[in-house]
């Protein structure tokens, strides 16, 4: 094996936005002391594997599964720290969770409306098809950002409050005009595609679990290359292992790009998809820093 | 510095709860493609059939004229005939390693303590599955749990001169059992479910260099992830010595077994 013959092949064919990434403080293997050491470390890591734009959400230090408005504002305010490091290419999310509505709508006011994130993050604190999700929804399309649903179908058992893809498919439905992202294409599995193929606005990242043979494959035959986008669930997950699920199976060199850039690019608001168009001219694969 | 590259753990076959390219040529294209030079290929079908063995001699004959692969065959030493099938296999010459899926069997490891012993005596390598699937992801009616890291261990413990292979461990399961890895010369470590930023090379910070084997888990999984896995972050030393430089000296591929 020609070792930096094989290292040049894992480059990606083009820009690559990367819309799930946690920071290392909440899920990294190495004490993190501050936001600037935790953005520093995960785009040295981003370098390497040759990504572009990293969308980190934080959830705590310890992530809180079913976080206070005071944590979800708290791990914002991480996220929005760790984007000073290099605001051109991270693209941070907010955090917020329908267990507490009307403040999860003021946090998106101040995180979205007033910091500009990218984009707004849901975990496990109430599944998709509660209807306490839906101020939350009505905030993403008044200012048109995607949101990032959680979801996994567990054989083990999913938590209480833990999506399905059958209830992000009922959020899907409810809110036709939400740009909606459904974590864990690995975790959602073979039938977690078909729960969501008659819903034309939620689309998948192909993050989550192993990197099951033709799994992005699969879903790009039955969803649709323009509803599959590239997220890691880094540091969970390594960035490359990932880009293996989109540039190691039977996807041409065009659908690749639609996963790793174009897709996202139409998906993220219109501030973020500035700089995220920029690298689109230069047609540069990544930006060293 | 040998730039061999060998995949410790790869199948060939069907697998009944996800659709894979498991036919041999498929499998042998596939991790050719990404630069492996030796495939360690064993019988996927093996897994759940209640005599393993019974995949064994189409294994044999369907690789003997791929020179790249290096045929594993499955023993399971609760079938009655097991040494019988060990001492058939072993004499091809093409075999260096065996493999035993006890959680799919299933049976303690304790049951395969003279199998381990036959092998050794046959200059025969083991490598020991641990997972096949992450639980999560598995048929609801088709729940296997992982086998721990440390039972390997505790049995590669009793028989020092067997090389064994701990293949599959979730990668949470070797930062834990590092000391015991460092302590135990016979025992390495396939990579080919570990995942994580930074996770290898982590490993390779704790020393554990000279223990640890690439592998793909084609066709389950994709060989582009595997070889993604170590070639990113690592230089070329550490990663040459993970590609296939350990396995090498494992399998006795250049000649002496100097585990």
């Amino acid at each position: 094996m020609q070792f930096i013959e094989t290292r040049s092949r894992l480059r990606p064919p083009c820009p690559v936005v990367d819309v799930h990434v946690h920071p290392l403080a909440n899920f990294g293997s190495v004490p993190i002391k501050s936001p600037e050491q935790d953005s520093r470390l995960l785009l040295e890591a981003a370098d390497r594997a040759g990504i572009t734009y990293l969308c980190p959400f934080a959830l705590g230090a310890p992530p809180h599964i079913d976080p206070t408005p005071e944590q979800f504002r708290e791990a914002n305010d991480w996220a929005l720290a760790m984007r000073e490091f290099d605001p051109e290419r991270l693209l941070p999310f907010c955090y917020v969770s329908a267990a507490h509505p009307e403040k999860s709508v003021k946090e998106i006011d101040r995180c979205i409306g007033e910091h500009r994130m990218s984009g707004i993050k849901l975990w496990v604190a109430v599944r998709a098809s509660d209807r306490r999700l839906d101020p939350i929804m009505g905030k993403a399309i008044e200012y048109n950002v995607p949101v990032l649903q959680h979801a996994w179908l567990k054989t083990t058992g999913n938590m209480v409050n833990e999506s399905s893809p059958a209830d992000v498919a009922d959020l899907g439905c409810r809110h036709p005009k939400a740009k909606i992202i459904m974590a864990h294409l690995n975790g959602c599995g073979l039938r977690g595609i078909e729960d969501v193929k008659s819903v034309p606005n939620v689309h998948v990242d192909v993050g989550g679990g192993d990197p099951e043979s033709h799994i992005a494959d699969i879903a790009v035959d039955r969803l649709g290359v323009e509803r599959v986008v590239y997220g890691s669930d880094a540091p969970i997950r390594h960035f490359s292992i990932v880009l293996g699920k989109v540039m190691g199976g039977r996807l041409t060199e065009k659908q690749q790009r639609m996963i790793l850039y174009e897709n996202a690019l139409r998906l993220l608001p219109e501030w973020s998809a500035k700089s995220l168009r920029q690298s689109s001219d230069s047609m540069s694969p990544r930006r060293t820093r | 510095m040998n730039n061999l590259c060998v995949d410790i753990n790869a199948f060939a076959g069907h697998w009944p709860s996800h659709p894979v390219d498991g036919d041999v040529m498929e499998v042998v294209a596939s991790l050719s493609s990404v630069g492996v030079d030796r495939i360690c290929l064993s019988p996927l079908d093996a897994v759940w059939c209640r005599n393993p063995h019974h995949y064994n001699r189409w294994l044999l004959e369907v690789t003997r004229p791929l020179l790249e692969v290096l045929p594993t065959p499955v023993i399971d030493p609760t079938v009655t005939t097991w040494r019988e099938e060990l001492d058939a296999v072993a004499s091809d010459s093409r075999v260096k390693m065996i493999k035993l899926h006890p959680n799919y069997s299933p049976y303690a490891l304790t049951a395969a303590s003279d199998c381990l012993d036959a092998a050794g005596e046959k200059g025969i390598a083991v490598l020991i599955q641990t997972r096949m699937e992450d639980p999560r992801r598995q048929h609801p009616l088709q729940q296997v749990p992982d086998l721990p890291l440390n039972e390997i261990l505790d049995v590669a413990e009793k028989h020092p001169d067997v090389p064994i292979i701990a293949g599959g461990p979730a990668w949470p399961t070797i930062s834990v059992e590092k000391e015991r890895l460092l302590e135990l010369p016979n025992v390495f470590v396939d990579l080919s479910q570990c995942d994580g930023m930074n996770t290898v090379l982590r490993f390779c910070e704790m020393g554990l260099v000279d223990k640890l084997l690439f592998g793909s888990h084609t066709p389950l999984f994709i060989p582009l992830s595997a070889v993604a896995r170590v070639v990113i972050d690592l230089d070329a030393a550490a990663a040459t010595k993970i590609l296939g430089g350990n396995a090498a000296r494992v399998l006795g591929l250049e000649g002496g077994k100097d585990f």
